[in-house]
């Protein structure tokens, strides 16, 4: 007699929440299977990979229909031969599992629409994330952002005195944009139609957005506010399959906007917050929410509809296609109203294909941005993505989310498509009408250049990125200093004491992580400022998880001359451009 | 601003205080962070307390790693307004065992303090949330041992539990609620 299999401490308690979190609509798409094979090409994994099985949805499935028909079912207690079922014992098994369902799955939710059994997939796959990570199995990104989620309250560990510090900042753009030196963003008032939530992102990476959609606002003369804290829609617990973090995350949010007695709860473009939120968090913290959701797309379109703001199209005359979000679109049924709202704002609106429903993930769906040690799986995978975006012909990619965005930037990188990302948010911003009230500036001496006495050292290995940004800033006063590798950079820091250091990831020598935290550690360097400006989202954790203090200025690349300049003379702290 | 959550009870000859707050911003003797086995500071609470704290504190938990579960180690609080911090590396992810692990690591945290002639602490919900400890068993355990703590000999005169939402509050606040005042006992 064979002797029987121990199993390990956490496969225990793998399978004992196994029990406790099937339910009727998980337990459906685990026996309805039929291995008929229709789910394989809509799976962009598959179509990048047509020669690995493993990447197979039935596949995958499989890894956790077999735990289900082992100790669940009662036909894997009679035939388990039959079924397939087989168990798990060790941590080994757990971390092969873990591989699968974070590794080589985005949760798209594409192969059930081509499921003839109605089987969901993606449910069942982040039931399997949660299960690992109650047992801290998961991807070291995935850990980063739930901790930072569940203790800082958001997802990239903002902290409270930098959000409101960049509310300031894009208060202070928009006067001069708007011609009204009263301006300010609203924060903490109570009783408004509107309480506006954003992602994180908007606030550490692309601040923009949030003046864009409060200069909409204001256009509007909306009764708006954002909150000073609980003021993200985002919701790692989809993710990571962790419902008590996605309950908790939700609910904070809700009770911050009944706290301000908010009449209704915006949110900006993010596919996941807005399907965490709106969608499924309810039923995760079991709240009974009494206020109306609505995602800022709609609330543009509205506005527009409604002639509480003009637009003018011809502002926005690149072609410009439109990627659906996985969350917005196949998740929550956001199919025209973006289309609608592009049509208004754009003059060259081009479809995509497929799309809607049918539309392809963008590869950094389900937090694959955050994991990045599967970045060149997820690569490979986004040739699909590639070749859709490249048949339109647009010079412009539009999306209603944060994390499209970033796994959208990534892959025109590395596919070398000749595209920009944006969001709607900035193409309505961009064709707003603004009546503004000028001013007339008084006669007086010229002004100095803004950047004058500066130096900035630029680090980056592409030659034509060095000669742009080195032009630009010399063109606005700085004196400035060359360097295309790590070493050299770190070299000249040191001897030339520069008030900036703009620096890209991704160069040979050192690597940027290492220069980064030398540069922090080193005493003489203490008052370098550092402005990253790099085209690899992915390779962020190689600076942020350091436990120095984070660089004080992050950019995305492509830049344009204004986001250089605005972030640099941020990051300086250096008047504006009318002398404020 | 946070809505004000607070809720106050007298303890032997303390008192613990519960207050909804950012627990690296409190202006107390030390407070408490949930550490890891490498005492690397991490995201999270880690993470505001590399920026707002600086580096030196970093420094000192590389020259103390590794540590063991149940172990905890003290560090100076940098910039921030706490003295010291106390690194307590305590029970994770549903191991074996997480109750009386968890009670060991926070009295060993409250021991710690008395050693450093503490007066005011602050702990956060240890172990609930990321590291999975279920929050009703942290706050039982928490508020047992801390209420004990009180009871005996001891130079703390105010424990803080400071919770991030009202989903911890509450669940502390029953907790607290159970808690039958009691006369201050000789020492």
């Amino acid at each position: 007699m064979s002797k029987r299999k121990e199993q390990s401490h956490r496969v225990k308690v793998v399978l004992q929440r196994l029990r406790e979190k099937m339910n009727r609509q998980m337990a459906g798409s685990l026996v309805a299977c039929v291995h008929c094979g229709m789910c394989t090409d809509s799976c962009h994994y598959v179509l990048a990979n047509p020669d690995d099985p493993t990447y197979a949805p039935a596949y995958k499935a499989d890894k956790i229909r077999k735990l289900f028909k082992r100790h669940l079912d009662w036909t894997g207690r009679v035939f388990p031969w039959w079924v397939k079922a087989e168990g798990i014992y060790s941590d080994e098994d757990l971390e092969e599992l873990k591989d699968t369902v974070f590794g080589k799955c985005t949760n798209c939710r594409r192969c059930s629409l081509n499921c003839p059994m109605g089987v969901d997939m993606a449910t069942f796959n982040r039931m399997a994330r949660g299960l690992l990570v109650s047992v801290g199995i998961m991807p070291e990104g995935v850990a980063v952002v739930s901790k930072d989620q569940w203790e800082i309250g958001n997802q990239m560990g903002v902290l409270k005195e930098d959000y409101l510090e960049t509310l300031e900042w894009m208060s202070e753009e928009l006067r001069d944009e708007l011609g009204d030196p009263q301006f300010t963003i609203p924060v903490d008032r109570t009783d408004c139609e509107i309480v506006y939530a954003i992602n994180p992102r908007e606030v550490k990476y692309d601040p923009r957005t949030i003046a864009d959609a409060a200069k909409i606002f204001y256009l509007t003369g909306e009764n708006w506010t954002m909150p000073s804290d609980c003021w993200d829609m985002t919701n790692f617990g989809l993710f990571s399959g962790d419902d008590e973090l996605g309950g908790a995350v939700a609910r904070r949010l809700y009770e911050k906007v009944i706290e301000l007695r908010g009449k209704k709860l915006v949110m900006s473009e993010c596919g996941h917050g807005y399907r965490s939120t709106r969608c499924e968090a309810p039923n995760w913290a079991q709240f009974d929410v009494p206020f109306e959701m609505e995602s800022s797309v709609i609330t543009m379109l509205r506005y527009i509809s409604e002639g509480r703001i003009r637009v003018d199209k011809t502002r926005n005359t690149e072609p410009v296609t439109f990627h659906d979000s996985c969350n917005n679109a196949r998740s929550c049924g956001m199919f025209e109203e973006p289309r609608e709202l592009l049509k208004l704002v754009v003059t060259d609106f081009r479809e995509m294909y497929p799309n809607r429903a049918e539309n392809f993930c963008c590869t950094g769906g389900g937090g694959a941005m955050s994991m990045s040690e599967y970045t060149p799986r997820r690569l490979k995978s986004a040739r699909i993505k590639a070749e859709q975006l490249r048949a339109t012909g647009a010079k412009i990619v539009a999306t209603s989310c944060h994390n499209c965005v970033d796994g959208l930037t990534d892959l025109i990188r590395h596919y070398e498509l000749d595209m920009e990302v944006t969001q709607l948010v900035n193409l309505v911003a961009n064709a707003v009408i603004v009546e503004k009230k000028v001013a007339v500036p008084a006669a007086g001496p010229p002004k100095p250049a803004p950047l004058a006495g500066k130096t900035i050292l630029v680090a980056d290995d592409e030659p034509d990125q060095v000669a742009w940004l080195s032009t630009l800033f010399a063109d606005h006063g700085a004196k400035v200093v060359e360097a295309c590798d790590g070493d050299q950079a770190l070299e000249l820091a040191r001897t030339h004491k520069p008030d900036l250091l703009t620096l890209d990831l991704a160069m040979p020598g050192k690597s940027a992580g290492e220069v980064f935290e030398l540069i922090r550690r080193e005493p003489q360097l203490a008052d370098l400022k550092v402005c990253v400006i790099s085209g690899r989202p992915e390779l962020r954790k190689t600076i942020y998880d350091r436990s120095v203090k984070p660089p004080e200025g992050y950019l995305d690349k492509p830049v344009t001359e204004e986001r250089v300049l605005r972030s640099v003379r941020k990051v300086l702290e250096l008047a504006h451009d009318d002398g404020k | 601003m946070l809505e004000a959550l607070c809720e106050q009870v007298s303890v032997g000859r303390g008192v613990m205080r519960l207050v909804r707050d950012d627990i690296t911003l409190l202006d107390v003797d030390a407070f408490v962070y949930y550490g890891r086995h490498d005492l690397q500071l991490g995201s999270g609470f880690g993470g505001a307390i590399s920026v707002r704290g600086g580096r030196a504190i970093q420094e000192e938990l590389d020259k103390l790693a590794p540590v063991e579960t149940c172990q905890v180690v003290v560090t100076g609080a940098g910039n921030l307004k706490a003295r010291f911090i106390i690194h307590a590396v305590g029970p994770r992810f549903n191991e074996p065992e997480t109750e009386s692990k968890l009670r060991t690591t926070v009295h060993r945290a409250l021991e710690a303090a008395e050693a450093k002639g503490v007066r005011r602490i602050a702990l956060p919900p240890m172990g609930a949330g990321f590291y999975a400890v279920p929050l009703e068993l942290c706050a039982r355990v928490m508020v047992e041992v801390i209420a004990a703590h009180l009871r005996g000999g001891t130079q703390i005169e105010e424990v803080t539990i400071c919770v991030v939402d009202r989903r911890e509050f509450e669940a502390f606040a029953r907790q607290l609620d159970g808690l039958q005042p009691q006369e201050p006992s000789d020492r």
